[in-house]
């Protein structure tokens, strides 16, 4: 989304939040912190419940649905929360609030929230990539150099070969990362398929170029890596489960 | 029926019996899928069809309103496969916890029905073979003749019973609560032996004495079901030797109030951790509730506002569960949260009515 008007400052009083409708019709929740704004997606990314209906108390933003939280500066995940929300770039000119999309980086569950010039240097390692529907990204034996973020569209895992293969999962949400073995040390090869289910856009990354610039900037770096850890285990199932 | 479901992380498959829905055959099989009320009202197990044939046991269920019926979208809860079918469940799902207990189709017989106020009645069913739950989970249960299943947390806790209490609020429109007391108007005897059918344990807001926390109940009304488990269980084990349990029952006047001499039970047996206050919402105090009552504290005010007062400067290891009306659990919440600053992992309440 390109730059859009949202609404007026005065809608949105000193640590109140209001849903407001951009001109094209996308709704946004925009929250004043402090003082300052912030955009957000306004449906939770849990179960379609409005975001507007939920507590804020000027920093933190919770469902009353389920109580998921979010920190409002980073669409962080707190508490029970497990996914973050898809946080907009505000720009104030007068009275007036826009807001525009952020690059799937950005909105990302590994990148969001570490140093400015760490995340500038992953977003020139990113290539925008373009595929059709029903393209295959790459199968069991592939080598695993890139991992990716998708920025739009679906893409869907399969486990297993030939004709013994079973559905490993899917990603839909912009910023979702797939392909993380690109990230771990001896794990050269892909371990599924991933086809593209429709029309998607993904920025690709090579991993050991991410690994260098993560390198560079160990606090970053260690937050990417303790969130592609719990990243990691969401996709795990506990033992005995068919 | 072989059900494969695609979930976020990974695809499950489990076998359905002729007939069942396919949430309840999900649970059955240890596969924790998605659901709330698992009774066909909050929409929590919508679920997308990618291939095969289902059919809908009660397309007239509330919560059919959550579900894009065109896009192929419905409710686990309320459909039973045709045939072998592939859906998809755009969620994280993952085993059920070890140890839990898993959720099965029971049958059972009404073995009382009996008033407790002039609109509340206590329902005790006999079933046909023992079962295991948590304090504060629920069942769904049918009735002859009344569409769907309704959730209704036990009263009582133990372990392999047969025995399951229940509190029935009369509603009208409830299916099950109408059932329930157009029987019972012509004497309670008329609905003993009735047949019903049942599913569970439902619902995680589960107190197990390995907690170590102290307690905060906050029930509204029949919501009170679920807290008389945890405290049956609490006192069972001698949890309030160790740590402090706050309990609030808000109700509207003292002719609504229930459960009063089983409540003093409770704390007659610990006195120094254990205390129950009843809120009352539209009526003042009277010397003779505390007269009649003296191990429990009297209020006037809405519960959660009654909460919020005697509990000021008291949240230090805090486990909070609340029960009751949706409205009143929200305001609840919201104390809890923006002012009490309880963590949301402290606050357990599930939303099934």
């Amino acid at each position: 989304m390109s730059k859009k008007r949202i609404c007026l400052k005065a809608d949105v009083p000193l640590n109140e939040m209001r849903e407001c409708e951009a001109e094209g019709g996308l709704k946004l929740l925009v929250a004043n912190s402090g003082g300052e704004y912030f955009a957000v997606q306004s449906i939770c990314p849990h179960q379609d419940v409005p975001l507007c209906e939920g507590l804020y108390d000027g920093n933190v933003l919770t469902c009353h649905q389920h109580l998921w939280q979010w920190d409002i500066r980073t669409g962080a995940p707190m508490g029970l929360a497990e996914a973050p929300l898809e946080r907009f770039d505000v720009f104030i000119e007068g009275e007036t609030i826009y807001a525009g999309s952020q690059g799937a980086l950005n909105v990302g569950e590994l990148f969001s929230g570490i140093a400015d010039a760490t995340l500038a240097a992953l977003t020139g390692l990113a290539k925008p990539e373009e595929f059709a529907e029903g393209s295959t990204l790459y199968k069991p034996g592939d080598p695993a150099d890139d991992f990716f973020v998708l920025d739009a569209g679906r893409v869907e895992f399969q486990i297993g070969r030939d004709e013994r293969t079973s559905p490993a999962g899917f990603m839909l949400r912009k910023g979702e990362v797939f392909g993380w073995a690109a990230l771990l040390d001896d794990h050269p090869t892909r371990i599924a398929t991933a086809r593209v289910l429709e029309k998607s856009t993904l920025l690709r990354i090579n991993g050991k170029a991410a690994l260098k610039v993560l390198e560079s900037d160990a606090a970053s770096g260690y937050l990417v890596m303790r969130r592609l850890s719990a990243l990691i285990a969401r996709f795990l199932a506990a033992p005995g489960a068919r | 029926m072989r059900i494969q479901v695609n979930a976020r992380n990974r695809a499950y498959q489990y076998e359905a019996r002729a007939g069942e829905k396919m949430l309840l055959a999900g649970l059955r099989e240890g596969i924790d899928l998605p659901y709330e009320c698992g009774t066909g009202t909050c929409g929590t197990c919508k679920a997308k069809l990618l291939e095969g044939k289902i059919e809908d046991a009660w397309p007239e269920a509330p919560g059919r309103k959550y579900v894009k019926v065109d896009q192929g979208e419905f409710l686990l809860c309320q459909c039973v496969a045709s045939g072998d079918v592939t859906v998809e469940v755009s969620k994280f799902v993952y085993a059920t916890d070890p140890g839990a207990c898993l959720a099965q189709a029971m049958t059972g017989s009404v073995a009382d029905v009996r008033l407790l106020t002039h609109d509340v009645a206590a329902l005790d069913v006999m079933l046909d073979a023992p079962c295991d739950f948590d304090a504060g989970q629920f069942v769904g249960i049918a009735a002859p003749g009344v569409a769907g299943m309704r959730g209704y947390s036990m009263v009582n806790f133990a372990r392999g019973t047969t025995r399951l209490e229940f509190v029935i609020k009369k509603k009208s429109g409830g299916g099950f609560s109408e059932w329930l007391f157009t029987g019972a108007a012509s004497g309670a005897a008329a609905l003993k032996g009735v047949r019903l059918e049942l599913f569970g344990p439902l619902g995680k807001a589960t107190f197990y004495p390995s907690l170590a926390k102290n307690i905060l109940a906050i029930a509204g009304g029949s919501g009170i079901a679920g807290i008389m488990s945890i405290l049956s269980r609490a006192c069972q084990e001698r949890y309030f030797e160790q740590y402090q349990g706050h309990i609030f029952f808000g109700v509207r006047s003292m002719k609504d109030a229930f459960y009063l001499s089983e409540l003093s039970a409770f704390r007659k047996d610990f006195p120094n951790k254990l205390n129950i206050t009843i809120a009352l919402s539209d009526e003042a105090v009277t010397a003779s509730a505390a007269e009649q009552f003296p191990l429990l504290g009297f209020e006037q005010g809405m519960v959660h506002e009654v909460a919020k007062r005697v509990m000021a400067g008291k949240y230090q290891n805090v486990r909070a569960y609340l029960a009751g009306p949706p409205p009143a659990v929200d305001a609840s919440i919201r104390v809890l949260l923006l002012e009490a600053k309880l963590t949301a992992d402290n606050i357990r309440y599930d939303k099934f009515s």
